[in-house]
């Protein structure tokens, strides 16, 4: 990509694998170029488990994807997910030496927060700074230039199994497609999801997908809480083939067409076809229950990961849902009620092109990738062009703010 | 050590009277004493120990002692263990004599060639005798040296452990592996050599310096005793504004802590920050919380603080642990090496008795050593809460002596530790016995412990017991209950029966306040056997594995799933396979539950 500002952003999903191409204007403004998708096979919750079909999988949505953007694609970011894949603060603290905090403070500080214990096989992906204490002064967005004797530092870092996230690299590179860099989903999604006061009130994201439903939780305008847990819509799926004993294509269909979240609008009395106009038939109320234990229980879960220090109190902005599995009907009311917080779901700002395909929120983690690109682009204006895994976007939130 | 303890007591205010010396047997040992010299080590005498004379006369050490001088006639030993043993004997009045009137001694010996392993236990033994503190800092050889030197190396170890107080084990081929792969003999040995002397030296001001809040041996003792086969080591030192987290930064990178792994498993772990005048509260602050994240939350941590002038703006760090064996060791190694923390407490086994009895004499002599006695025992009941009582109860001794035995495995170990033992006890006797008169209740019951030890340990304990008792009967009823605790749960009591030896010989008028030092030290070594006691306990209930609870739980929700079915009442063709889709995959397991199965399925049974 050398130099310009298109970029090209690319989901390996579950469901689908996806190749956004778009160009950053310098006002700020995102403008779609062009998108390549193909479903995909030999993924399995978000972790690619057969390289050579993705390849092919990849290869469609990439010439898919350059026919319709007519750029030449040479280098994508690439999103990882997987329930591997965890968040944690931490703090550290240095002292400073000659009373004045510089640059290269807070790249010590960091290092210092780097320095916490992962298991061995995990790799950081992110390290996104939250705030910084200058002699317990707190909530300080830049304390470049400041006096102070004692420097801190809260970062959240997410890591996950290294060699996970080296295989889907791998995968592309073999393509071939250089990596630019790697990003965790819901960081992506929230590019587009979550606007600046969103961020800023507090938020919670929920990009229920395929395979994962990944979260991302800001307080503050900062990071304080991520994940991915390995559920997601296909276990819906699953859940009705199992129980219903349909294929799973049916299940699919029964899911999406009869399917909802929430119990109580539905009529007991109500039957629907299983396999088709004619054939047995089946009270709506049993698929309905079997996609509300599920997706309770996924959220219960995920509201449990979220009960520390209060966070939820703090997240006024509600829970903004995104991913291919939001789509289902009730789902609103069901979020509402587990996590106790209103339910968001917004269109995409500053964005122009086919912008229509983009309402959809199955979009939202490669868009999210256009945007991450652009926001990098404009803290590191020329350190774009070195790939290297693991990079240092810290600032990236920092700056955003 | 009885002195020891004296001049620990007394020099409470800071001031630095112990003395040491480093000794170094054989060729290995010079290297580390050699080194130790280079980096300058102004506290401690050097003594090198060895056969050969042109090794002996290139080293840079103050004081050398040749060994087997006609025996050998200055030839090394070939690697012979025995010649090695018979030369040390040949000098040992040389030895004696380098040795006598100092406080500590380290002994530093690569063990597995003929000097080295054949001279160090007699070497360990004299220091023994004359009743310094000892604590020996072995290395074991490299795999490549081959099995008869590694077989060497651990004989000579089960030796030294037998009269040390404390042994630190530096396995050659984890340093090799772990400062330097690729790199050649030369350096590995080198690295090994670098990190013993650090290592003594570290030991030395820990117990030499003035504290602020201080650590002494009995803190030393507690982080270095587990039924250890690796000793965990860190030494960090830096200048500057961030010296604290670099002081850290260093320590943690030292190999045997590797990046600070190692000490996650580690039980009890001694930290000592030592600065200037200039280290700040914060600083060592800083340095606590940054190492004991590395640590386990229920480690036990002894930590201590000094200042060391000469170290001007620096900032030190160490850190002593052990793990136990069974952590430590990985691979084909492991069961020889188990071994080794096993017979160690088998071949002190015999010494407790000694102590106790003498405790019981003590308490019989004099009025007010019976209440340090049963001030002992209250101690003793309450680190023991759950072995005491039942041996207090029964007088029926054979369920006291389980716990001593870590594993049956190596139940040949005692018989061959004790040898040498009672050898001393009985060196014991004679100097007890030419102090006849002056402590007549004392006197019986060294003389029945010698039998005593070879058949029945414990028993022979209660007689000892009971027998001073029957003279002053008033004073000694409370006496020998105390014996009865103090036997069993002390492996590292070894040492008491030698240091009586010179003790007994000492002025008898002494006799009270050494028997108080001694009790304080048994009180030590009592919290430091907790430590196999648990081990024993969590091997036993070792918790099953992840997998086999989780497998164990697919089991239970498996059935209950084909009943859901059944109700359902809906084809079933075939066997359920209640994952679907992802039954070939990575199971997603939350809390116990296996998400792939329907959430539906589940709630419901």
């Amino acid at each position: 990509m050398g130099t310009s500002n298109i970029y090209a952003g690319l989901e390996i999903g579950t469901s689908k694998v996806c190749l956004v191409v778009g160009e950053a204007r310098s006002d700020g403004a995102l403008r779609i170029l062009g998108v390549g998708q193909q479903p995909s096979s030999g993924v399995r919750k978000g972790e690619v488990v057969d390289s050579e079909t993705v390849q092919a999988c990849l290869h469609e949505a990439l010439v898919r994807a350059e026919e319709r953007s007519d750029v030449e694609i040479n280098t994508v970011f690439l999103s990882v997910s997987g329930a591997h894949i965890e968040g944690l603060n931490t703090r550290g603290a240095i002292r400073i030496a000659d009373g004045e905090i510089g640059p290269e403070d807070l790249d010590e500080v960091k290092r210092k927060c780097r320095d916490v214990k992962v298991p061995p096989d995990n790799g950081f992906i992110h390290s996104i700074i939250q705030h910084y204490y200058v002699d317990g002064q707190d909530k300080i967005v830049n304390p470049v230039g400041m006096l102070g004797q004692k420097l801190e530092a809260d970062y959240h870092i997410i890591h996950g199994i290294k060699t996970r996230i080296q295989n889907s690299i791998k995968c592309v590179r073999e393509v071939p497609l250089e990596v630019e860099d790697i990003v965790f989903a819901p960081v992506a999604s929230a590019q587009v999801v979550l606007d600046q006061e969103a961020k800023n009130r507090g938020a919670v994201l929920l990009d229920i997908g395929g395979g994962t439903t990944d979260y991302i939780c800001f307080v503050d305008g900062a990071v304080v809480a991520s994940g991915s847990v390995g559920v997601g819509g296909d276990h819906i799926t699953n859940d009705i083939a199992l129980v219903l004993k349909v294929p799973l294509a049916r299940a699919e269909k029964l899911k999406v067409t009869y399917g909802s979240a929430w119990l109580e609008d539905i009529n007991p009395n109500e039957k629907v076809p299983i396999a088709g106009e004619g054939s047995e038939t089946v009270e709506r109320l049993l698929i309905c229950q079997i996609i509300n234990a599920r997706l309770n229980e996924l959220l219960t879960l995920i509201n449990n990961s979220l009960a520390f220090d209060n966070i939820l109190g703090k997240t006024a902005g509600g829970v903004y849902l995104t991913g291919g599995s939001s789509l289902l009907t009730g789902l609103d009311d069901l979020v509402s009620s587990t996590f106790e917080l209103p339910v968001c779901r917004t269109g995409y700002t500053s964005m122009s092109g086919p912008t229509a395909l983009f309402e959809n929120p199955q979009y939202a983690t490669p868009v999210g990738l256009i945007r991450y690109a652009q926001l990098l682009n404009e803290q590191r204006p020329r350190a774009g062009a070195i790939s290297k895994i693991g990079r240092k976007f810290e600032k990236l939130f920092g700056a955003s703010r | 050590m009885i002195e020891y303890s004296q001049s620990q007591n007394s020099d409470t205010s800071g001031g630095v009277d112990i003395s040491f010396k480093v000794i170094g047997v054989g060729g290995s040992g010079a290297n580390v004493l050699d080194r130790l010299a280079l980096e300058g080590s102004d506290d401690a005498q050097l003594l090198v120990l060895n056969t050969d004379i042109r090794k002996l006369s290139s080293s840079v050490s103050s004081q050398k002692v040749q060994l087997g001088a006609t025996l050998l006639k200055g030839m090394g030993t070939g690697g012979d263990p025995d010649l090695g043993k018979q030369a040390a004997i040949e000098a040992s009045d040389d030895i004696r004599e380098a040795i006598r009137g100092y406080d500590m001694v380290f002994v530093c010996v690569g063990l597995g060639g003929g000097t080295g392993s054949g001279a160090a236990p007699e070497v360990c033994r004299i220091a023994r005798e004359e009743g310094v503190f000892l604590v020996a800092f072995t290395t074991l050889p490299f795999e490549f040296e081959g099995a008869r030197r590694m077989e060497q190396a651990r004989d000579s170890l089960n030796e030294i452990e037998g009269y040390a107080n404390a042994v630190i084990t530096f396995d050659n081929d984890r340093m090799g592996e772990l400062i330097v792969p690729k790199d050649g003999v030369t350096q590995a040995f080198a690295a090994a050599d670098k990190i013993i002397s650090q290592s003594i030296r570290a030991t030395m001001n820990i117990v030499s310096k003035p504290g602020i809040i201080r650590i002494g041996m009995d803190d030393l003792l507690t982080a270095l005793n587990s039924t250890n086969s690796r000793c965990l080591f860190g030494y960090g030192q830096a200048k500057g504004d961030n010296r604290a987290l670099d002081a850290v930064d260093q320590t943690l990178k030292c190999p045997l802590l590797d990046n600070g792994r190692l000490l996650n498993d580690a039980k009890n772990v001694l930290i000592q920050v030592s600065g200037s005048d200039s280290m700040t509260l914060l600083e060592v602050q800083t340095v606590m919380k940054e190492m004991t994240g590395h640590l386990k939350s229920d480690a036990h941590v002894l930590f201590g603080t000094g200042t060391d002038p000469r170290l001007g703006s620096s900032l030190a760090v160490t850190v002593i642990s052990s793990l136990d064996g069974e952590e430590a060791q990985s691979g084909v190694s492991a069961v020889e090496k188990e071994e080794v923390p096993v017979s160690a407490p088998e071949a002190i086994e015999p010494s407790p008795l000694a102590a106790a009895v003498t405790a019981a004499a003590a308490a019989a002599a004099g009025e007010a050593s019976g209440i340090i006695a049963s001030e002992g025992q209250e101690d003793f009941e309450e680190e023991f809460e759950e072995e005491v009582p039942a041996v207090a109860e029964e007088s029926n001794i054979v369920p006291m002596a389980q716990p001593t035995e870590p594993e049956p495995v190596i139940e040949e170990a005692p018989q061959i530790h004790i040898e040498p033992v009672p050898a001393a006890s009985v060196e014991q006797d004679l100097a007890a016995s030419v102090i006849q008169p002056q402590v007549p209740v004392a006197q019986p019951s060294p003389d029945f412990e010698v039998p005593a030890a070879m058949s029945n340990p414990i028993a022979s304990a209660v007689q000892e017991a009971a027998s001073p008792g029957q003279d002053p009967a008033p004073v000694v009823q409370p006496a020998p209950a105390p014996p009865q605790p103090l036997v069993q749960p002390r492996p590292l009591v070894q040492p008491d029966p030698h240091h009586e030896a010179p003790g007994v010989a000492a002025p008898a008028a002494e006799a009270p306040e050494r028997v108080e030092a001694e009790t304080d030290q048994s009180q030590t070594i009592a919290l430091s056997r907790i430590v196999p006691g648990q081990t024993t306990q969590r091997i036993l209930n070792r918790p099953p594995k992840e997998e086999v609870q989780q497998t164990a739980e697919k089991v239970t929700s498996m059935p209950s799933t084909e009943e859901q079915i059944e109700q359902q009442d809906i084809l079933q063709l075939e066997p359920v396979q209640s994952k679907g889709r992802f039954a070939k995959g990575d199971p997603t397991i939350v809390d116990g539950e296996d998400l792939d199965v329907p959430t539906f399925l589940r709630k419901k049974g």
